[in-house]
């Protein structure tokens, strides 16, 4: 049987995550995260798993490179990608925002400008509110916009909000929850069925463990 | 002149591809016709009045627009289907003969605000006038066989209902806003965010029971059909179990059925599918290489009643997959001929006896070559001492004449 393909976002929850794989059985003798390698075997041969950036997960996964991946649903979403979601590991939770310097009314306006590393999320969101939002896409440091005028808000990821605040900011609006995620390719479903499942099935009970 | 640089031409000189996607599209063409389908042709210009009408077809965004000069809005051609059952509703309200068809033609919709892909190619069938569980088998087996036939292993086709999901729909009443995002969770069988979905709407519960249940609907059809039918659905939802039951036994027939699965979560989202739908899986490949279904539906729009199923291949993909069935390399030309100056009209005789007889052929005069000749299987030399043949691994055969030469390969 040829091994299932995960691709695992490297950065905040891939520790989390690797421990989770590990209660449902699943470990990877030779990785350690500063290791350069960027391919790793499980201890039964059975998942090869490939460590890339976050960002670029969700591609592996719908090209098929990969059959599953475990990765924010903030790079979901950001990436449109079409593909099954099929399991919340209810880690790295946080939340999109909208924060701005001062309280701006959402009903009222009909156009801003949003800075954001997430501008297709953000975008979708004000169409939702009948608002045209100009995004400019930023890739740190997002809360400088407002404060130097050079947008109206943001939309950025929170945990406990600490930053927000510190720079002066003050959150809008609540866009969605965020939590990491399983992700498969829909023809692995289809063509991989029995070996997804019980993958899924694994997860689901070292989740619920 | 300026000339600008167009990336999307730079496939059409590689003989090579366009030699491997002519195979693939001559094989499909072959296996539809043996199955009593024939080839249609719809015109790449249509009205726009024809597409704005219609809902829940085409998003009218990705629709390419242009203007003629008489100032008539047209499309260029953004489906197949809706034109051809249009044409025949136009001379039939109803019809009793079995219509098959099959195309391989262009389409045009661009996604918005991407300059990605202005237009793929699809190559598909449709079947008019058969509302029977055999015709949605065979034309789900068509799906199968013909990738089969290419070679194409570990394909899945899953097989679901579009009326069991519209009586679904019914049985909600959800604001449109509501029900395109359950659409799209239910499509991403994102189960968190379907519960997180049902907590925030106030459904009954038997209907949320189902709704909830949707995405471990997928599998072994005997088992997936009995889970479903012990859910609490809908009265009306239950006729499209059945039906999916019938055309699963059929398929039986066919001994397709380890490749068919099925999946009472799969929407399309062209709104004109009726009863059963499908899409086809290979291996690695995350979008489906194949789409159909029946969608009796559509011919009322144009008020006819005509029952119709087909499905549409997406050419390029299985092109790009495709196994390349000829080693043959095509640039190499059968026939090379070299001639002396004063044997002209006999070399040209030869070249012309030698096509009739199907053999590529080019020829020069053997002084003053202006141009690199391409390369040949033989290269036949013309000259007044007589004719010499060189074959591919250099084996040199003398003849008397042209003629003599001819004889031979005639008899090939």
């Amino acid at each position: 049987m040829e091994p299932l393909t995960l691709a695992l976002a490297k950065g905040r929850t891939a520790v989390d995550s690797l421990a989770m794989l590990e209660n449902a059985g699943i470990t990877f003798p030779n990785f350690h995260k500063d290791s350069r390698k960027l391919v790793f075997y499980s201890a039964d041969q059975k998942i090869k798993m490939l460590y890339v950036k976050a960002l670029d997960v969700t591609t592996y996964v719908e090209e098929g490179a990969a059959d599953i991946g475990i990765v924010g649903r903030d790079n979901i979403l950001e990436a449109g990608a079409d593909v099954y979601e099929l399991l919340d590991l209810q880690l790295g939770k946080c939340k999109f925002v909208v924060a701005s310097m001062k309280d701006i009314d959402l009903t009222k306006r009909t156009s801003l400008k949003v800075a954001s590393k997430y501008p297709v999320v953000a975008k979708q969101f004000f169409h939702k509110q009948g608002i045209q939002a100009t995004t400019i896409k930023l890739n740190g440091s997002v809360e400088l916009a407002p404060m130097i005028d050079m947008a109206d808000c943001i939309v950025d990821i929170v945990e406990t909000g600490t930053t927000i605040k510190e720079n002066g900011l003050q959150i809008i609006t609540d866009v969605e929850d965020i939590s990491t995620r399983v992700v498969v390719n829909k023809a692995s479903f289809a063509t991989k069925t029995a070996e997804i499942q019980s993958f899924i099935n694994s997860m689901k009970n070292s989740l619920e463990a | 002149m300026q000339l600008y640089h167009n990336i999307e031409n730079d496939l059409v000189i590689d003989v090579n591809e366009i030699h491997h996607r002519q195979q693939v599209i001559q094989q499909l063409k072959k296996h539809f016709r043996l199955f009593g389908y024939r080839e249609i042709h719809t015109s790449p210009f249509e009205a726009y009045d024809l597409y704005v009408q219609m809902n829940g077809t085409v998003n009218h965004e990705e629709m390419i627009k242009t203007i003629d000069n008489t100032g008539k809005a047209l499309v260029l051609r953004p489906d197949i289907t809706i034109p051809l059952t249009q044409q025949i509703a136009s001379h039939n309200t109803s019809i009793t003969e079995d219509l098959r068809y099959f195309y391989v033609l262009d389409v045009f919709r661009q996604k918005q605000g991407t300059e990605a892909q202005r237009y793929n190619t699809q190559a598909g069938i449709e079947y008019f006038g058969n509302p029977s569980p055999e015709a949605d088998a065979e034309v789900v087996f068509l799906a199968i066989d013909t990738l089969k036939q290419m070679r194409f292993k570990n394909l899945k086709m899953e097989l679901g209902h579009a009326g069991f999901f519209a009586r679904l729909i019914d049985a909600m009443q959800l604001k449109e806003e509501d029900l395109q995002l359950l659409k799209q969770y239910i499509q991403a069988k994102n189960i968190p965010e379907i519960e997180q979905f049902l907590k925030r709407t106030s459904l009954n519960d038997d209907i949320q029971e189902v709704i909830m249940a949707l995405p471990f609907l997928y599998g072994e059809p005997q088992v997936v059909l009995d889970r479903a039918s012990e859910l609490p659905l809908p009265k009306d939802a239950v006729p499209a179990l059945d039906s999916l039951r019938a055309i699963y036994d059929n398929l039986k027939a066919y001994g397709v059925e380890k490749h068919v699965v099925i999946d009472l979560s799969l929407i399309n989202h062209m709104d004109y599918y009726s009863d059963m739908i499908f899409q086809g899986f290979i291996e690695n490949i995350g979008k489906p290489i194949v789409m159909g279904g029946r969608y009796d539906s559509l011919a009322a729009q144009f008020d006819s009643n005509i029952p119709a199923s087909g499905f549409a291949y997406d050419l390029d993909t299985l092109v790009s997959h495709a196994a390349i069935t000829s080693t043959e390399t095509t640039q190499d030309v059968d026939v090379k001929i070299m001639y002396d100056g004063e044997k002209q009209q006999e070399s040209v005789q030869l070249a012309t006896k030698l096509r009739k007889s199907d053999f590529e052929t080019v020829l020069y005069p053997k002084e003053h070559p202006l141009v690199q000749t391409p390369k040949a299987h033989e290269t036949v030399y013309v000259t007044a001492s007589g004719v010499k043949c060189i074959d591919a691994s250099g084996e040199e055969t003398r003849y008397t004449n042209a003629e003599t030469y001819e004889a031979t390969k005639e008899k090939e």
